[in-house]
Order: C-alpha cells, then structure tokens, then sequence
C-alpha cells in the first residue's frame, strides 16, 4: 500500500513541477523521507518477527535433544548461587566415569523433570515460597516426588539464579584442552550467537524508542519557545555623532557635540527623575465616572505636573507614557535608553551579563564626554556598568519591597545638593530613581494613605527641583510602568502600561500641535505617547546622535517650540526616520531577512522621501501645513515600522505555548506509562511502541504541513505540532495491544511515595520565587531526607551484611552530601543569607590558593575509593586495575596538575616562564587529558572483558570435604543443590572471584571514563564537589543492594536529585550569570566551534550528566551475571530518571507561562525553565547515546562469558 | 506510613505499647498533648522575639511534662510484656504507691540518655539537614534537646535498650502507638516545619529555628493521638 502511494506521489510530482512552489515542494520531501523511513520500520519489525518465529520453531526440537544427550551422561546440574556471594566455587564435573560406576537406577536414564510451584499463601495470609516436586518417570508409572521444602524457590528471581554448569564446564575443558568442539558445544555457540542477535537488536530499538521521546520532548519544548523566547538580534553598530543617516536639509554642519550632533541642540543638562510605577491617573486630577464618583487615595495627591502644564503650557508638557510590556524596571529602562522593543532573549555578544551592549542614551552621553550621575534604584548598574560618575553616584538596593522610605531619601539627600552652584560643572545629566511609589504600591496597593502620602511627597520633590532648576537645563520626570489595582506590574493591562511622562524647561521652549491639545489628557487614553519615543526626543534636545537601534519618533511637543515650527520637527522626525530605516537594513542584512516582511514599510519610506523632497526642491519658504504633512509622512513610516517590530518581537504566542505545553505533557504521560506502568518486560514492547511512534509522528507532521499549508495559518508550527501529537498519541494507541499488562503509574511502595512526594513538592515550589531561589538547600534537605531515611531502613534488615552494608554506606552518603553543600555559588537574590565560598571571594571568579589542595586530595583518593568499592565484591580484577588503578590516577593528577599551573598563571608565581609558554603546555596537558578520558577510556570500556578473576585448583585428595549441600547451614549462606548427587570423587576446582557483581563494575568503568573528562573542566572546588557525587553515586548502588531496591523508583529518582543537587554544588545556579564560560578555554586557546559550547555544557551540567550515565549501574549492580530481562530493567530505570527530568521542565515551563506577567519572571522562573529544559533534553541525549549505547557492550561482554539468557 | 520495605521476615514485630489503663494515666495522657501545645503558645511571642533563652526555659517544662507522662502512663521496660489481659477480664488492681518509686530510677536513666546520646545525635542530624554550621550553634543544639525530648525518653523508658527494637523504631518497622506515634509526630512535624524557612514573607517568625521548633510540638501532639497499627 505504501508502494503504490509512492508512485503516486512520484506521479504527481512529476505531473506538477512547472508549476511546484518551493514549500510545496519542500513538503514533499519530508513526506518521502518520511514515508521511507516508515517503509524501513515496518521492514525492520517484520524482520524481527520472522527471526524470532524462525528461532523458535528451529530450536525447540534441538533443545530437546541436547536435553536428551546429556541426560544419559550426566544428570543436568544446577546451583544455586546468592548474587552477593563475589567468589563462586564451583566442584568440577564429575567424569564419565564417576556416573558410569554408580549403579543405574531406572529414572536416571530419563530426564529429570523438576516443577516449581509459584508462590501461595495461605489460609492466614502468609506468604509460603514455591513448592519444588520432580517428576520422576518409573517403568509402570509416572509420580511425582516432593523435593524438601528448604530448597529454595524457583520463584524469587532475583535473589537467586541458576547457572548452567554444563556450560561453563564446556567452557573450561576448551580452554585445558584446546580441543575441537564437542557438538553440544556448537549448539550452545549457536543458541548464544541467537540470543546475542537478538539482544543486540532489541538493544538499538530500546536506544531508538529513547531518541524517539527525545524527539518529542524538543519538539514540545520548541513550540513552547518559540512562543515563549522571542529573540532579537542584537547589532553591534553604534549612531556616529557626525555621522547622519540621511543627508542634511537644513544648512547645519553635522559633528559638534557642543552644539548638537545632528540637529541643533535645546539644552545643555538634564535632570531625569524616574518615578518607579508613576501611572498617569496619578498626575491628573481625578475625573469621576458612573461607578467611580470619589477619589481615591492616589488621586490628586501630585498636582504639581498638571498644573504646571496647564499654567505654563510653553514650559511644561504633561502625556500618558505608554510602556511596552512587559513591565518590569529592568525591561524598561532598556527601552527608555536603547528605544527598542523588550524581547527575552537580546542575542548578542554579552550573552552571559545583564549589561546592555546595544546602542544607548547613557553609551552616547559617556562618549560624548558628558558626566552622568545616577541616584536610586541600582538596576542601572547591572545595565551600564561603569558609564556613571563614580564620586557622585549612589545606587541603592532595588528588592526590598517592604521599605517606602530609605531609598527616596537617600536620592534626595545625595541629588538636591547638585543642583548648588558650587557644582556646577561636575555633572552634565543626572537620573534620580524614586522607589517609593512603586514599593508602596507593592506593599500596600495605590488605594491606601501610604500611597498618598508617598505622592505628596513626590509632589514636594518636584516643586523643589523646579525652583532650583537654571535655565539651560532640562526637566524631565517620567513613570517607567503603572501599576495594577493591587500595586503589581509587570504585565499588559492597560494600569501596568499607562505610565506618565514630563518636561519642564524654565525657558518656553515646548509647543503644542493646536489649541485643543495644550491641556494635558484627562486620561491615558488620548494623545499617548511611547516610552521608546523618549530616547530620539532627549538625543536631539542634548544634542546627541539618535542610538542606532532607536525605534522610536520624536515627542512632537518638545520640537514645535512656542511658534509652532513643524519644520523643525519635520526635521528631526526626518533623521528619526532615517536613523530607523538604516537600522532595518543593517538588521535585515543580519538575520538575512528577505524583502518581504520590510514591503509595507519600505513603500512608506519611500513616499514620505519623496514628500520631503517636494517640499525642499520648491524655492519659496515651506509653508507650515506641508511640513506638516512631512513630519506626518515620517511619523507613519515610524509607527508602521514599530507595529512590525512589535508583532515580529514582543508578543507571547499563546498558541504555539500551549501547543508546547500539550506536547510535554503527553511526553511525561509515555514516560510515565513506559517507567512505571508496564507490568512486563519493557524491552519486548518496546518495538512496537517505537514503530508506532515513528509512523505516528511522521503521519503527523503530514497532517500538520497539510493544515498549515492554507494560507493563515504556519506551517512550520502545525507540522511541528502534528508530528508531536501524532507520534504521541500513536506511542500511546501502541501499547493498547499490551493492555493486559498495564497498570496505572502510581507509586505503590513506601520509596515510591516518598519519591513522588519529593518530586511534587519540588515542582509544586518551583511556583514560588522563593523556593526557586534557595533551591540548592531544599535539594540539601530532600537528599538528606532520602540518606536518613535509608540509614533507618538499612537499620531494619535482617541479614547482619546488608545491615552493615547499607548503613555504612547510608552514613558516607549523608556525610559527602553535607560535606559538598559546604561549596556554595550564591545567587544575588540569596543574599544576605548566603555566603560564597565556591571562589577566592564573593567578587572573584578565581580560586583560591588553599583550594589547589582539592584536585591533589581527590588524585590522592579517589582511585582508591573506586577501588574499594570494586574490590568489596572481588571485581579489581585486569582491566579495572589498569583504568582505576593507572590510567585514572595519572589522568587525575595531570588535573591536579592543570590546576596548579592555571593558578600560577593567574598569580604570576612561576616568573621564569613566559605566560605564552605556560598557557601552551596547560591546553596541551588538558587535551592529553580528554583523549585519556574518552579516546582510552572508551576503549577500554568497550574492548574490557568483565572484571573476573578465573583460578583452577587440580583435583586434590579424597578427603576434601563436599562443598555442596542440600541443605543450608543459614538462610543467608548459598544454597547448592545438586540434584543428583555425585559420589565424593577428587574433583578439580574453578574459582571465579568477582561473580557477584560482574554487570555492576563491568558498566562502571563507563562513568569512571566521563568522570575523568568533566573533572578536567571543573573549577577546584568543583572536582572536590563532583568526586564526592561519585561517591555518593556509589553509595547509593550499595544502599540499594542492601535494601534490594535496585528496582523501585528510589535509585533513578536519587540520581537524578543529586544531579540537580551537584549542578550547585560545582559553582552554577539557574541564572545566566554564572555560566562559567572560560570553561571553553581549558584544552582551547580561542574560541572553536563546536567544541568551545560543548565544553561549557560540560562544565555546567557536568553532575547531571555523570548522574544520568550511572542509572544503567542501578540495575545492573550486584545482579547475577546470567539474569534476563536486564535490558527492559535498565530501560526502566533509564525512563524513571528522565521522568523526573521531565517533571522539572513541565512544571516549569507551566508555571513560567502561567506566571508570565510576574515580577521576577526573568530574574528567576525564566531562567529555571531553561536550566530545566536544557537539562531535560542533554539528560536525555547523554541517557540514549551514551548510558544506554554503554550498556550494549557492558551487558554484552559479560553475557559472552556467562551465557546469553534465553527469553 | 509504616511499612517501609517488605517486613523481613526474620525480625518478629515488636509489640505495641498500651499506656496504662488507670484513671490519672488516661487522664494525663490526653492532657499531655495540651499542655505541650499551651507552654508553645503561651511562649510563643518570646520564642519568635528570643529564641536562645526561652528554648533553653521552655527545656525543663518540656522535660517535667515528659516525666510525668513516663511515669503516670507508661509501662517501663520491666514490665514491657504484661500479661495479656483478654478483653473481658477486670483488671487487676495495680499498687500505685510502689510503682512511682521503681519508676524514678528508669524515668532518670531515660533522661540521662536522651541529653547524653539522643541530642548529640540529633544534633548532628539536624546540621546535616542543612542547619548553619558555623552559626547559630545554641539555637541548633537547643533545637536538638527540645527535638531529643519530644521523641526519646518515653522510648527509652518503654524499650530500655533493646537493640532489635532499637533497629525496628530506626526502620520505621516498629508499630505505630502512642509512643512511637508522638515520636515520629515530632519528625514529621519538624520536617514540614523547615518549609516556610525559605518563603520571602519577612517574618520574625521565619528565623531559625522558631518554624521547626513549632512544627514538631504539634507534631508530636497529633502523633501523640495517632494510633496504627
């Protein structure tokens, strides 16, 4: 069916391409692609089927007959082997000889037939373990004979294992003899070489079905964005004084900063009071409305801007300010500097400050050589770091809502003693920043005495400024944003935008357009203006050039003067206009945009042009209505060019959100399912789900580029979205054939709840800023919690090992924990209460000398410690000696040595050799460093054979006593049962030494591989943090072990906790500013793409990555080396931790969209939406490609040994 | 909440301890959790205003409150194990006057390891839960002692030191009665109590380690009135 759709397709393609569109045609490739990856699926599961039908119907007649020839020799023996035992003994077989001489018993020339009962309970409830009965076959009848009931169970899987002895005693006798093999030895090749196939196969559909959710979590998390992050270029180009936009008109001569750079300048100085959330009912008298008869507190209370707007309308001009949302200060004054439009994510250089590095007012005063000095909210000195006069300006801190007072009275005592004479001359521009209104508000809301109070004394401020002011200086007071009925901002609502703006001149320099609009507005609704318009109106009254980016036009009142000269505000909108139409062009070159979006605009362009040019190239004296249509021409070129912007920049795409936020969640609904939902073995279903998935998704985007293809509508968003929902609905629709097996995905265990619980808690907090911020500590708490919890457990157990087992290792995990948490990076809204200790001093981003200790302590300990944990089950054997016990102590010293070296850099100790030198022999001994890690370590990861020790003992004499029972001594003691028991013969003997924990230390050597290469790029004070995460990863396999919850939930949830934990705890938060860029420049010398940004990744996420490539660990530790099913445990815990991942990101990309309109959305839940969503989808790449590819070898080596198991 | 992990299956559960059947035991251990939760209130706006000093005078009453509770309604280790007494049979008469003095000597031996034993390691847990390290060391180990009275002595006095018991109230295997309620109360109390630490509400009350102290009285008071088992 799929064929003839093809050829259809092929037809149709062929039958319509004169008239083909480029994305018509685009979509037709991505439907073929699409159609022939499907084909291959489909391919590859009948493939599949077909080979384990031809299996099964091959060997089941083979088996028998082995069965049926090595009965008649020997009877088949099995052990019974406890997992934790790490040395296995096992009695050499007993010689053809040995059966042959004990008298043959009728049953014995038959195979033996053994039948385990599964578990009962009984009348009261408790548990009874599998009965065991052999079927014994007589000569007249067949019966069958219980076996004593202290054999242990059959049931219990876990616990024990059998292990074919015939096979490793095959095994052997081809090692002693090297002789040809015998043909039951083919078989077994044969059945392994099966089983290998098969486990290889399923392996890469359990790492593709990964990759599939991977797929679906970045589609999701790219609708969201896409919605969410609107990104602007940021362009590096700077407005020239003497260079204009546009050839002059006038005859003015371009350059002089003294006189104005562009255009003739009104003033020498300002004065810039920014009264924070000043709304513009505030300033104007109240008006009363049907529903609203009396004032309210706020109203009337700062008369001073009306009244002298209506008294002196040629000295002063009062008009609603109209903010861009969003709201909040920081966004706004990068608009009433920059004139831009706020996007979340300015892409430029600086990517890692808050510091503005666009063109600006305050950039263009400094350059100019004007002296500004600011006072009041120190928002201003994150944006323009060391461009204000040092000895006169005084921030003060901006956060603490709660207090009206300190910081307006600090800007007062500090601001009004500038305007003395003896001043005169120390400052060109002043911005004073009141708080108190906006802390009011948040405090108390506007409709309280506390914000009267507040406005009055505003109003006194500005009386008092007023009678100080000289003549050549300009006064301009002005409200960043409103403030919702409740004092809140930072949204859209009409209150949070309506801000209000005022200039006052003691000389009449201000005009109106008419006589109707000299009053000021009675309300925000009329005659408004942009905050934007603020910056080409201050650089043309100071004379400066309009900052490159500018979007805004010139204030219409501040030009026209006292005689109504539209010429000269022809003029200025002019220049705007031409400074705006040069910044589209350079933007468009930049971003490569085509002429298409710009056609509305250009055409605007190019008519007000030629209006302006009518009127210039005409001799007689312009008459005052056609400047007037000249500065109206420009004006509308303006106002289309920002309507552009503003739907291209500045708006949440609800939609599309939603759309992402639909995606994540029915992503987490599959990981769910997958991790706890499936009551089989996951790896059996897992090519369906991932068959279903693939052809749903691709059906999907199908759909979705149809929808989209209609005009209105984007077709990139709707394929993106189909291809998401169809490939989840179908992974969903795909386990309805595995209806049988499912249950809901709750938490049915003590773990299990305690696990849901923490990750609900943390989810449910990531709603509140607080929790967000001291997120460091809560992880603290959690992991803590978890440690104590696992202390008392362990305490619990029966067997005295695992008692000292777990609560050994439940203490050393509690102590590392609380020991790491000792390296703090705080986050600025952490302080006071928090104190840095991850660098040198809270203002460095050096180490300290004492902390050159740590990378020397961890090459002094860290192999060791390894070790110990391997060789508690015997496993430092061979190749792990060689990597834990060589290569990683020579690779950790060379860190150390790094390190050393890097500090004698930065503190000139080593004066001898040249800086030159040394950084040269630093980037060559960290590179020698990264190929040990992954160029060795990954060779020997997948070349090592299991960490086993193999000993032969030769036959010793007669009275060495059976080490075989039937009975055992103690419960805990391994059990052997024999069931035919051989006569005591001398025997020889095969010791393995390291059995009980050959997955475990064999995957092991995966993560001590990574753990090298993230040590390299960590900070001293984080190798110390990640060393003990290793450990603590270590412990927790062992706690695990102890408690036998190698299968709940706890291990991978842990994980994934200490993960998050660890990602602190090596010198990050969830802010862009502690991104730890010189990362990049470790084993680089400049910047080289890709690897630089790969290696701050690595550095930044270096615990959640090393925690994410240890989960496999969990499932495989002291596990025996034959069991089943290991795959589908694996995937499960795999999915278990990403579950918890994914958890993060919905919660937090929920709550980000939810609280969009809150204040701290992007000092802090936009930020720790990213950090959540970055690390889903790294966890998830490195989980797929890197942990679950390593199992294949891992698993694989040690099933070569063993036996593959049969399924 | 108890089942942990699969009770194992070696380990016999420890019996459930009944508080004394008498008139002035039922009496008292109802007015226990009262008068607990009466000192807190009542102290309240000191403890908010000065934590040090009146942790360290509400400790005693804390203490007198406990002793009193060991004695008027607990069986003490001697007698841990009473003849089961069936349902319908009338209980013997007990000799009040004896029992308080051979109860003092166990009663001072509780106490004696609840300040020796229990609160260092309390302590100890608590800074590993992220309490300051460097800082605040009176209010910590304060918070430890009120921490070790709400939970131990009445363990002590009803387990003496019977090591598997020991392990199975650690293992949280032990069954949940009015002893070992009040004790894991106090826990689970103190725990929920760190919550609010971190909120930006700027309360006096939010200092260390007023929301902790508060959480685990009425913690152990709910759990004092909680029985499953």
């Amino acid at each position: 069916m799929d064929a003839t759709n093809f050829i259809t397709l092929v037809r149709r393609n062929t039958a319509q391409q004169p008239g083909l569109s480029h994305t018509l045609a685009t979509l037709l490739a991505v439907l073929l692609v699409l159609l022939i990856l499907v084909l291959l699926l489909v391919a590859g599961l009948l493939f599949m089927r077909q080979r384990r039908r031809a299996r099964q119907h091959i060997l089941l007649p083979l088996y028998d007959e082995k069965r049926a020839s090595t009965s008649s020799t020997s009877s088949h023996r099995r052990v019974m082997v406890r997992p934790s035992e790490s040395i296995y003994v096992y009695q050499g077989k007993p010689g053809h000889v040995a059966s042959s001489s004990s008298p043959p018993s009728p049953s014995s020339e038959l195979p033996e037939i053994r039948i385990t009962f599964p578990e009962e309970y009984d009348a009261s409830g408790k548990r009874q373990s599998g009965r065991v009965v052999v079927v014994r076959v007589g000569d007249t009848s067949i019966g069958l004979e219980p076996v004593g009931e202290d054999l242990p169970a059959y049931g219990d899987g876990e616990r024990f294992q059998s292990l074919d002895l015939d096979r490793i005693a095959a095994q052997q006798q081809q090692m002693e003899d090297g002789e040809p093999e015998s043909s039951a030895g083919e078989e077994l090749k044969a059945q392994d070489q099966r089983a290998s196939v098969q486990f290889k196969a399923q392996h890469a559909l359990v790492v593709a079905f990964f990759l599939l959710l991977l797929t679906f979590h970045a589609l999701a998390i790219y609708l969201f964005c896409s919605g969410f992050l609107l990104s602007r270029l940021v362009l590096p180009n700077r407005s020239q004084c003497d260079v204009p936009p546009i050839e002059l008109q006038q005859d003015y001569t371009p350059g002089s900063i003294d006189t104005g750079c562009w255009h003739p300048k009104s003033f020498d100085k300002a004065v810039v009071i920014l009264v924070d959330a000043l709304r513009y009912d505030f300033t104007v008298p109240f008006q009363p409305r049907p529903g609203d008869e009396h004032p309210h507190h706020f109203h009337n209370a700062l008369p001073v801007l009306y009244e002298t707007s209506v008294e002196q309308p040629n000295n002063a001009f009062l008009r609603p300010f109209i903010a861009d949302p969003p709201t909040t200060t920081l966004q706004r004054l990068k608009g009433l500097t920059t004139g831009t439009l706020p996007t979340f994510i300015d892409a430029g250089s600086n990517f890692a400050g808050t510091a503005i590095d666009e063109d600006n007012l305050v950039e263009q005063l400094y350059k100019a050589g004007k002296k500004v000095v600011q006072i009041g909210d120190d928002t201003w000195h994150s944006l323009f770091p060391g461009y204000f006069e040092p000895n006169l300006t005084r921030p003060f801190d901006s956060f603490n809502v709660w207090d009206l007072h300190t910081v307006d009275n600090g800007v007062n005592e500090h601001l009004f003693p500038l305007f003395e004479a003896d001043m005169r001359g120390r400052w060109d521009v002043v911005v004073g920043h009141y708080l108190g209104v906006d802390h009011a508000g948040h405090r108390y809301g506007p409709d309280h005495p506390a914000m009267q109070e507040k406005l009055r004394q505003m109003d006194g401020v500005i009386r008092r400024m007023v009678e100080k002011l000289d003549e050549s200086t300009l006064l301009v007071v002005m409200g960043d944003h409103g403030m919702d009925v409740k004092g809140d901002h930072g949204g859209e609502s009409d209150d949070e935008v309506e801000a209000a703006l005022w200039m006052y001149s003691k000389r009449p320099v201000f005009g109106s357009r008419d006589a109707d609009s000299v009053r000021p507005p009675l309300t925000a609704k009329e005659r408004a203006v942009g905050q934007i318009d603020l910056v080409p109106t201050l650089a043309f009254l100071l004379g400066l050039p309009v900052p490159f980016n500018n979007l805004g036009q010139p204030i219409a009142e501040a030009f026209l003067g006292m005689r109504t000269d539209y010429g000269n505000l022809a003029e200025v909108s002019r220049l705007t206009a031409a400074q705006i139409h040069r910044y589209q062009g350079q933007y468009a070159k930049a971003r490569k945009l085509d002429d298409s979006a710009t056609s509305t605009t250009s055409l605007l362009w190019q008519e007000a042009n030629t209006v302006s040019e009518a009127l210039r190239t005409t001799t007689r004296k312009s008459s005052t209505s056609e400047s007037r249509q000249v500065a109206n021409a420009f004006n509308a070129y303006q106002t289309e060019n920002l309507r552009i912007c503003r739907g291209l920049w500045a708006r949440f795409d609800l939609v599309s959100m939603s759309m992402g936020i639909a995606a994540l969640t029915g992503t987490f609904a599959i990981l769910a399912i997958y991790a706890h939902g499936i009551g089989a073995d996951r790896a059996t279903i897992t090519p369906l789900l991932l068959g279903w998935g693939v052809a749903g998704t691709a059906a999907g985007a199908v759909v979705g580029a149809a929808v989209g293809a209609l005009p209105s509508l984007s077709l990139l968003q709707l394929s993106t979205f189909g291809a998401a929902m169809g490939g989840i609905g179908a992974t969903l629709v795909g386990l309805w054939p595995a209806r049988k097996i499912l249950k809901v995905p709750v938490p049915r265990t003590f773990w299990g709840g305690l696990c849901f619980l923490v990750t609900g808690l943390l989810c449910v907090g990531f709603a509140s800023n607080s929790f967000t911020i001291w997120e460091d500590e809560q992880l603290l708490f959690i992991l803590t919690t978890f440690g104590v919890l696992m202390l008392g457990s362990s305490l619990g157990r029966a067997s005295r090992a695992d008692r000292v087992l777990g609560a050994a290792n439940s203490v050393s995990f509690l102590a590392a924990t609380r020991l790491s948490s000792l390296s703090r990076l705080c986050r600025e809204e952490q302080m006071p209460n928090c104190r840095s200790t991850y660098y040198a001093s809270a203002t460095s981003s050096t180490s300290a000398g004492w902390q050159l200790i740590i990378p020397v302590l961890v090459f002094a300990v860290l192999p060791s410690a390894i070790a110990a944990f391997f060789g508690r089950t015997r496993n430092y054997q061979g190749i792990g000696v060689v990597w834990v016990g060589y290569a990683m102590r020579v690779g950790l010293a060379l860190v150390a040595l790094f390190w050393v070296l890097d500090a004698a850099d930065d503190n000139g100790w080593i004066t001898s050799v040249s800086e030159a030198s040394l950084k040269t022999s630093r980037v060559l001994i960290a590179q020698v460093v990264l190929a040990l890690a992954f160029a060795g370590g990954y060779s020997i990861f997948v070349l090592a054979s299991p960490l086993l020790d193999v000993k032969h003992e030769a036959a010793q004499t007669i009275d060495s006593p059976p080490s075989t029972s039937s009975e055992p001594l103690q419960t805990d003691e391994p059990i052997f049962t024999p069931l035919n028991t051989a006569p005591d013969k001398p025997k020889p003997k095969l010791i393995i030494y390291g059995y009980a924990n050959a997955h475990g230390t064999r995957y092991l050597l995966l993560p001590c591989a990574w753990l090298l290469a993230l040590q390299l790029l960590q900070k001293p004070m984080g190798q110390g943090t990640l060393a003990l995460c290793l450990v603590s990863l270590l412990n927790t396999l062992e706690i695990l072990d102890a408690l036998d919850q190698r299968h709940s939930a706890l291990g991978p949830i842990l994980f994934a906790l200490m993960g998050n934990y660890y990602f602190f705890k090596t010198g990050h938060q969830a802010a862009l500013a502690t991104i730890q860029w010189e990362a990049a420049f470790i084993p680089l010398k400049a910047v080289t793409y890709p690897w630089s940004p790969l290696f701050v990744i690595l550095n930044t996420f270096g615990a959640q990555i090393l925690c994410a490539i240890a989960v496999p660990a969990i499932s495989v530790w002291k596990v025996p080396p034959k069991q089943p099913g290991l795959l589908g445990r694996i995937a499960g815990g795999m999915a278990t931790h990403l579950l918890f991942y994914a958890a993060v990101a919905l919660a937090t990309v929920v709550e980000a969209a939810w609280l969009r309109r809150h204040l701290m959305l992007y000092r802090v839940f936009m930020p720790r939406m990213l950090v959540g969503i970055v690390v889903l989808l790294l966890v998830e790449i490195v989980g797929a490609l890197v942990a679950l590819v390593g199992v294949r070898w891992s698993v694989g080596s040690v099933y070569e040994v063993f036996g593959w198991p049969g399924t | 909440m108890t089942t942990t992990t699969k009770p194992d299956a070696a380990q016999l559960p420890t019996k459930s301890i009944d508080i004394l059947q008498t008139q002035p035991s039922l009496f008292f251990a109802n007015l226990q959790p009262i008068l607990l939760l009466g000192t807190l209130l009542f102290s309240f706006r000191s403890l908010v205003a000065n934590p040090v000093t009146t942790l360290l005078g509400l400790a005693p009453t804390t203490a007198i409150v406990q002793t009193i509770y060991c004695v008027v309604c607990l069986p003490s280790t001697d007698d841990t194990a009473p003849p089961a007494t069936k349902p319908g049979q009338k209980k013997k008469p007990q000799k009040q006057g004896q029992d308080v003095w051979a109860k003092v000597i166990p009663v001072f031996l509780s106490f004696t390891l609840t300040a020796v034993l229990s609160a260092p390691l309390l302590y100890i847990i608590v800074i590993l839960f992220g309490a300051p390290l460097t800082t605040h060391h009176l209010r910590t180990l304060l918070l430890a002692l009120h921490l070790a009275l709400l939970t131990t002595p009445h363990l002590y006095y009803a387990h003496g030191l019977d090591a598997p018991a020991w392990l199975r109230i650690a293992s949280l295997q032990s069954p949940v009665d009015e002893v070992y309620g009040m004790s894991l109360g106090a826990c689970v109390g103190a725990w929920l109590g760190a919550i609010p630490i971190p909120l930006d509400w700027d309360r006096e009350w939010q200092k260390w380690p007023v929301t902790v102290v508060v959480g685990m009285y009425v913690g152990a008071a709910v759990g004092n009135n909680t029985r499953l088992s």
